[in-house]
């Protein structure tokens, strides 16, 4: 019996009856069945590390004051004179859910500051039973291009609790603020007052299953503008479309500054060797991410340079999919002492802030991708990115300017390579991809986008006219 | 030994003080795309002036960090998605400081690509690895509190304000001042008297410099003639 196997589904299997999970890092098992030493020290050093075994409470939201620092204080200033017209002015925003997610961590960053700003945002979240979110997980998945089967039923039952929970809010606000599909309907709330009425997508609309989006598409033109976060996830509309990119908060666990201590010692946790070059690809275990192409990009790049490999994400728990996928991952990986493998669990964000900030090389190898905040988050840490040319990365990853862009296995490689061995080509690219992010990706820029748009929709500001 | 005091240089006032500005932008989805060089030409006659200013203006503004080997959005993707080297250097060579309207500035990008086209007809239908999607971007003027009145002053906010407000003074300028020159010069040259200054700034090369180095020899510039004069 493969003791590697045995192993993995032992874990897998461990972690899926526990009710709280517990999961701890699950790393390529001893290989040779744990017979032979390791050939490297680190190795033998590995260890579990102290992740915490239920999720630890949310840190207090920064202030606007905690980003001066970051961006700077003319940036702050101008944020503090856009939002000064819109004092007094209410917004709401309504999305799915309040907790889990990433339009829901955005929110919970987003409202805090626009109160800060004194433009005061209620949030709501709609409410449904359990067949209008099987209603809305199909829609999600067709209007991403897959194949499904529009009935009444479904229609009507989308429609029937966007009623319900239009019945049970009040819309007495200025500005309305609709995230994604779900809560479309409410819409129909528009005859009842004289607010503005935005409706922020936030998935890739690029090839929609016809049907739904037929059904959906007439509500989306009652808004008075749409807002994508790519171009190429738009839709032809009548209203006005804006583009947002989705964006990271520098001061959330996940990409804050960390202490040097603080990185050697998740690195010594999990058996790095920050003596030799790391090369990280932080994702789910999903095919789509094609972890078993970065093991192989990598295998051929240390053909010519040593380099140790980090695999870390999570999915492989609650995700039956995750768990085959990352038996592939150790698979691929064979005896490879220097390839390591992580599944964390979702409150890892330290962790994972730690791991990236070590790497030398950071690798986004996605076959297919919505925006890839993985990589704004590497770029924001300077770190040379790899990333495959699919989804939102081009829009970050400017070829040799910021990072590189592949197309295949081969490509992979031979950047790795070439960043590993021309480190100066490397930190300058670094440095382009950190300015790229403080200048488009962060949480402060879409502050400002939403001022912008809420002053543009009022009527309050006069366009510059630069042509 | 004692030494003795210079006696200060006269300070020069300015009649009107200079107000630092700043742009806010929102950028808009058109709804032209590209997806072979036809198609973008045929775009680019009809888009609205918003888009030629966003790809060509703003993007610079967008990519105020990158030193070389970016100019505007059209030359980025002739060369990464079209993989049309030739196209790709002239549409870079376009310095938008020439211009002072995007009119003539669409004129001559469509010239530059409608030349190309003739010249390699086959690389008109040729699909892209990826659309060109047009864009455009509604801006906002935003005042800061920076107030110069004399030189030295006007070295302090130069060190203080945005990258955003020194491109909103001495690149787009131009679009509002219909002159090839910027907010910066015509100021130091009709309050100050500083035609030489003026005249240096305007020598600055945006294209091989950050924004941040832009402002680092404009602030270089102006200490070299505060100590010459003194």
């Amino acid at each position: 019996m493969d003791p590697r196997k045995d192993q993995a589904e032992k874990s897998v299997a461990e972690q899926r009856r526990s009710e709280v999970i517990t999961e701890q890092p699950v790393e390529a098992p001893p290989r040779n069945g744990g017979s032979e030493a390791p050939a490297a020290p680190f190795r033998e050093r590995r260890k579990r590390p102290r992740i915490s075994e239920t999720p630890p409470a949310a840190p207090p939201p920064p202030k606007l004051d905690d980003y001066e620092p970051i961006i700077g204080k003319p940036e702050l200033d101008e944020l503090r004179f856009l939002a000064r017209p819109l004092r007094g002015k209410t917004v709401k925003m309504v999305n799915s859910t309040s907790l889990g997610g990433g339009v829901a961590e955005m929110l919970n960053r987003l409202i805090p500051l626009l109160g800060e700003l004194e433009v005061v945002t209620r949030w709501d979240v709609i409410t449904g039973g359990n067949d209008f979110f099987e209603v809305t997980k199909a829609f999600h998945n067709a209007l991403h291009g897959g194949e499904y089967v529009l009935t009444k039923e479904a229609r009507d039952i989308f429609l029937m609790y966007n009623e319900q929970n239009r019945q049970r809010m009040q819309f007495t606000e200025d500005l309305f603020v609709i995230h994604d599909p779900q809560p479309l309907g409410l819409i129909r709330s528009r005859e009842r007052n004289r607010g503005k009425w935005m409706w922020r997508c936030h998935i890739d609309l690029s090839n929609p299953h016809p049907d739904v989006w037929g059904f959906l598409r007439p509500m989306v033109e009652e808004y008075d503008a749409t807002v994508f976060s790519s171009p190429a996830f738009s839709r032809q509309l009548l209203a006005p479309q804006y583009l947002f990119f989705p964006c990271i908060d520098p001061l959330s666990e996940k990409n804050k500054e960390l202490d040097a201590s603080y990185i050697q010692k998740v690195c010594d946790d999990f058996g790095i060797d920050r003596s030799r070059p790391i090369v990280t690809q932080i994702s789910r275990f999903d095919r789509l991410k094609d972890p078993v192409g970065v093991i192989q990009a990598y295998k051929l790049a240390k053909k010519y340079v040593d380099c140790q490999l980090v695999l870390a994400g999570g999915g492989a728990t609650d995700d039956p999919e995750g768990a085959i996928v990352l038996q592939e991952v150790m698979d691929a990986a064979g005896e490879d002492p220097d390839v390591i493998i992580l599944n964390l669990p979702p409150w890892s964000a330290l962790e994972i802030n730690a791991l990236q900030r070590a790497s030398t090389v950071v690798v986004q190898k996605s076959l297919k991708e919505g925006f890839g905040l993985t990589v704004t988050e590497a770029l924001w840490k300077g770190k040379p990115t790899i990333a495959g040319a699919v989804g939102g990365i081009p829009t970050q990853v400017i070829h040799k300017l910021t990072g590189v862009l592949v197309h295949s296995i081969e490509g992979c490689a031979y950047q790795i390579r070439y960043l590993l061995t021309h480190p100066e080509f490397a930190e300058q690219m670094g440095k382009n991809g950190r300015e790229h992010v403080k200048e488009n990706f962060l949480m402060t820029s879409n502050v400002k986008r939403w001022l912008l748009l809420f002053q543009i929709l009022l009527g309050m500001v006069k366009k510059e006219k630069t042509t | 030994m004692a030494t003795a005091l210079l006696p200060a240089p006269p300070v020069r006032w300015a009649r009107s003080p200079f107000y630092f500005n700043s742009a806010a932008h929102l950028l808009r989805i058109e709804r032209e795309k590209a997806t072979t060089l036809g198609e973008l030409l045929a775009a680019l006659r009809s888009v609205p002036s918003e888009s030629i200013f966003q790809h060509t203006f703003r993007t610079l503004q967008e990519h105020h960090f990158i030193r070389e080997g970016f100019s505007n959005d059209y030359a980025h993707w002739a060369f990464a998605a079209c993989n049309e080297v030739g196209l790709a250097e002239r549409l870079a060579s376009v310095d938008v400081r020439e211009f002072t309207s995007v009119e003539t500035l669409r004129e001559r990008i469509v010239q530059i690509v409608q030349d190309y086209l003739e010249r390699n007809p086959r690389a008109t239908d040729r699909a892209a690895t990826e659309p060109f999607y047009f864009c455009a971007s509604d801006a906002v003027v935003v005042p800061t509190p920076f107030v110069a009145r004399n030189l030295v002053e006007f070295r302090d906010c130069l060190n203080q304000v945005s990258i955003h407000c020194i491109h909103y003074h001495f690149i787009e300028a131009r679009l509002r001042l219909k002159l090839n020159s910027n907010d910066f010069s015509v100021w130091l040259e009709s309050e100050l008297d500083m035609g030489r200054i003026a005249d240096q700034f305007n020598r600055i090369d945006i294209y091989t410099s950050t924004l941040q180095d832009v402002r680092r020899i404009m602030v270089r510039v102006i200490e070299r003639a505060l100590h010459s004069q003194a």
